[in-house]
């Protein structure tokens, strides 16, 4: 592999590192790289271990060279859509498999994810359904991520005052804007220019092509006066010169074929984006295997002192010294790592006199989508279709100007078309013999598909909170859910699959299938809330800066903090407001006011 | 250690992976079916993918091999038995058709019984019908990604470093 040397395992616990990150996916990446480019001296922890991830992915083994075609061992099991659905968390309990693991390994190639994800086994949770996807090893989820990289706009950031649902965002598109910039310039990501308000564009590299049936319906949507857009992915397809661990996409095909993963990291991932160019800088320690079970506090000042961590291997615990500690352990971790942090002075976990850690959860409703078929394109010779990162993006067109009366905010889809690796239509097409096997291949490349992502409503009722009684592998507390969709997020997805159908007969596209079964809370791996941001103390956990009210040097980066899940996938807003509020610390941390 | 790769290096590993490419499961004696299973099996797996014109089938892609070897390690052992009973359920209605097994029949035969077994394909009522959807899903997935399946019959053209990247 290529790290660069790095001062892995090496904690110097008498140390006071300027800072303390807490996780390595998107969001800590970001906080090492920016501290680390400030001369900060910081230290990255993370609870998973430090893989060899080009080994792990193997992005250009052919099926046919696995034993199994990509498939995971037989004693280990993926969670089925179903199972969310017929029985509650902890959903590993009484299972006969020797490791069992979240939904997304249940598809092709969960062999090359299955170190990446969590075993449920070791991870438990309890409470309400809910589709919990956790990756614990460097980099977190990005190494797996979906890419879609989209920016959010006023249309989100405020949102409330548009129309009188939940809080404002304490910043808004202007604030944050100069700072999805810099994501974009230092990370690249591709896609086309637009010009939409309600979808800012970033400063795009080459964008991917779309294919005749997505060319068709773009064509027929811009007559209604919506706009899909070739997908805007985290992916440098013109090359990054500053980044000697990045090369850009050579559309080699087979992006979708597994779990996500690219190996030679054209798509954004933490490591290799942000974590060994800051470990480059001589000022980042890193330390894998490393559970932080507690944010310490110092009793005088009532401010962060550092933290405790868990070596996963040894099960000793340690405790580092930070003067700055910034939570980026994902939505969810975060909020549960500040419930932990109980003390005298904050009897109710660290930085949540409010009440609200836990709380105002959010996320994006999926399920409803549509399929269809463009006969135009049967029988046609064999293109390339999956050279691409991701095929389109269809923006949000509800609530903008015109406001519907059956429910509040939007949504967008994701779709695609084409052929892939493997035709997916092998399975649905009756009968057998020559006939079904040139059906198969006439009718492979000339089916299109879309799925669309809602904004769910962030609610005070919906939270999560520590089990009183079960514990992970490690004896720490696990969280219990009390997550639910609600009345608005069911009538948007009831139209979510209306406005599917249309859209496909607008285009002249035969629609073969209408999903409108929703998916499990959780099912997005969009995560948010939780610790969102706002400028009272009384209804938000941190400032606009991500710094807890209560405790100013101890800052919530992840997506915790947003106040609202708009329809636009997080990773880059993530990514933008913590490189600013890093910013903003180093200046802090200089003039000694944190 | 810098890591820098140039696009002929890429080039050069996507060729080279394409060639590579060992077969996984030899032709060895079955791991679970029996000889005469091994060859029920390779029977109604070639009838559903034949060979054809385009390409070869599923017999010439080993798929009887590659679901003999995936039910032999089976985590659950219902799986095995579903597919013994299948089996047998494919020569009872043969010779209850015809009166003689499916190796027995003749090719109009054999595509009778199984035209009868794929009768309610997506959504099976009998047993028999449960098994043909089975049956015809492993063979799918066996075949489909096979070498020949991947690069013979779809001509699949990724998985290969391209000169220059595809822009919109």
């Amino acid at each position: 592999m290529f790290l660069p040397a790095d001062k892995s395992d090496a904690v110097d616990l008498r140390k006071t590192y300027d800072a303390i990150v807490v996780g390595s996916g998107a969001a800590g990446g970001m906080a090492a790289h920016v501290l680390t480019s400030h001369g900060m001296q910081v230290l990255l922890l993370e609870a998973g271990k430090k893989l060899d991830i080009n080994r792990e992915l193997k992005s250009m083994e052919w099926p046919y060279d696995h034993p199994r075609r990509g498939d995971m061992p037989p004693d280990s099991h993926a969670l089925s859509g179903r199972e969310y659905t017929i029985r509650k968390p902890p959903y590993a309990q009484g299972s006969p498999y020797k490791h069992v693991y979240s939904y997304v390994e249940d598809g092709t190639g969960s062999d090359y994810a299955k170190d990446i994800v969590v075993d449920e086994k070791d991870h438990p949770y309890t409470g309400t359904e809910y589709a919990w996807v956790r990756a614990r090893c460097l980099g977190g989820k990005t190494n797996i991520w979906g890419r879609l990289a989209l920016r959010l706009s006023d249309y989100d950031f405020k949102a409330a005052s548009r129309d009188g649902y939940g809080e404002d965002w304490p910043i808004s598109y202007a604030d944050i804007s100069p700072y999805y910039d810099k994501v974009d310039l230092y990370l690249g990501i591709s896609g086309h220019k637009e010009n939409l308000p309600y979808l800012p564009d970033s400063i795009f590299q080459r964008a991917v092509r779309l294919n005749p049936a997505e060319v068709k319906l773009r064509e027929s949507l811009t007559k209604m006066g919506r706009v899909l857009t070739p997908y805007r992915a985290g992916v440098t397809t013109d090359g990054l010169k500053h980044n000697k661990y990045r090369v850009h996409c050579y559309g080699r095909g087979a992006c979708d074929r597994r779990v996500g993963g690219c190996d030679i990291h054209a798509a954004f991932d933490s490591p290799t984006g942000l974590i060994y160019p800051a470990l480059e800088t001589g000022n980042l320690t890193l330390r894998t295997n490393a559970t932080v079970s507690e944010v310490t506090v110092d009793k005088d000042t009532g401010k962060a002192s550092g933290v405790s961590f868990i070596d996963t291997d040894t099960g000793q615990t340690y405790t580092a010294k930070g003067r700055a500690v910034l939570l980026a352990a994902s939505t969810l971790e975060s909020a549960r790592l500040m419930l932990l942090s109980k003390s005298s002075l904050h009897p109710n976990g660290i930085g949540n006199s409010s009440g609200h850690v836990g709380h105002n959860f959010c996320e994006h409703i999926m399920g409803p989508g549509v399929y269809g078929l463009d006969k135009e394109l049967v029988g046609k010779p064999r293109t390339l279709d999956d050279g691409r990162p991701g095929s389109f993006y269809l923006a949000r067109f509800r609530n903008l100007e015109d406001r519907n009366q059956k429910f509040l905010r939007g949504y967008g889809f994701e779709g695609g078309s084409g052929t892939g690796m493997f035709p997916d239509n092998a399975y649905g097409t009756p009968g057998f013999g020559s006939a079904y096997k040139k059906t198969v291949r006439d009718y492979a490349g000339a089916f299109i598909g879309m799925g669309g992502f809602g904004e769910m409503l962030p609610r005070y009722e919906n939270y999560v909170e520590l089990d009183p009684e079960v514990k992970d592998r490690w004896g720490v507390p696990v969280l219990r859910f009390h997550i639910k969709f609600g009345d608005n997020e069911k009538k948007m997805a009831k139209d979510m699959a209306d406005a599917a159908r249309e859209m496909f007969e607008a285009a002249g596209i035969e629609v073969l299938s209408v999903n409108r079964e929703i998916l499990t809370e959780g099912y997005s791996i969009h995560e948010l809330g939780t610790s969102r941001m706002g400028t009272d103390p009384k209804k938000s956990v941190v400032n606009q800066f991500q710094q807890a009210h209560d405790v100013p040097n101890l800052l919530v980066v992840d997506g915790s903090t947003h106040v609202s899940a708009s329809c636009q996938n997080p990773t880059w807003t993530i990514m933008a407001l913590c490189w600013r509020s890093c910013d903003h610390l180093a200046d802090e941390l200089k003039k000694g006011n944190v | 250690m810098p890591y820098q790769i140039n696009r002929r290096d890429l080039i050069r590993i996507g060729a080279g992976a394409a060639l590579a490419a060992p077969a996984v499961f030899a032709a060895d004696a079955p791991k679970f079916f029996t000889p005469a299973e091994f060859a029920l099996v390779d029977e109604l797996t070639e009838s559903i993918i034949p060979a054809d014109d385009h390409s070869p089938g599923a017999r010439a892609a080993q798929v009887a091999a590659y679901i003999d070897a995936r039910l032999a390690e089976a985590f659950d052992a219902k799986e095995r038995e579903d597919w013994r009973n299948g089996l047998k359920l494919v020569d009872e209605l043969s010779r209850k058709m015809h009166g003689h097994t499916f190796m027995e029949a003749s090719p109009g035969e054999r595509v009778a019984v199984l035209t009868r077994m794929a009768k309610n394909e997506m959504k099976p009522k009998s047993p028999e019908e449960t098994f043909f959807r089975d049956l015809k899903h492993a063979t799918a997935h066996a075949y489909y990604t096979s070498k020949i399946g991947i690069h013979q019959e779809m001509e699949y053209k990724g998985n290969a470093m391209l000169e220059e990247f595809v822009g919109y």
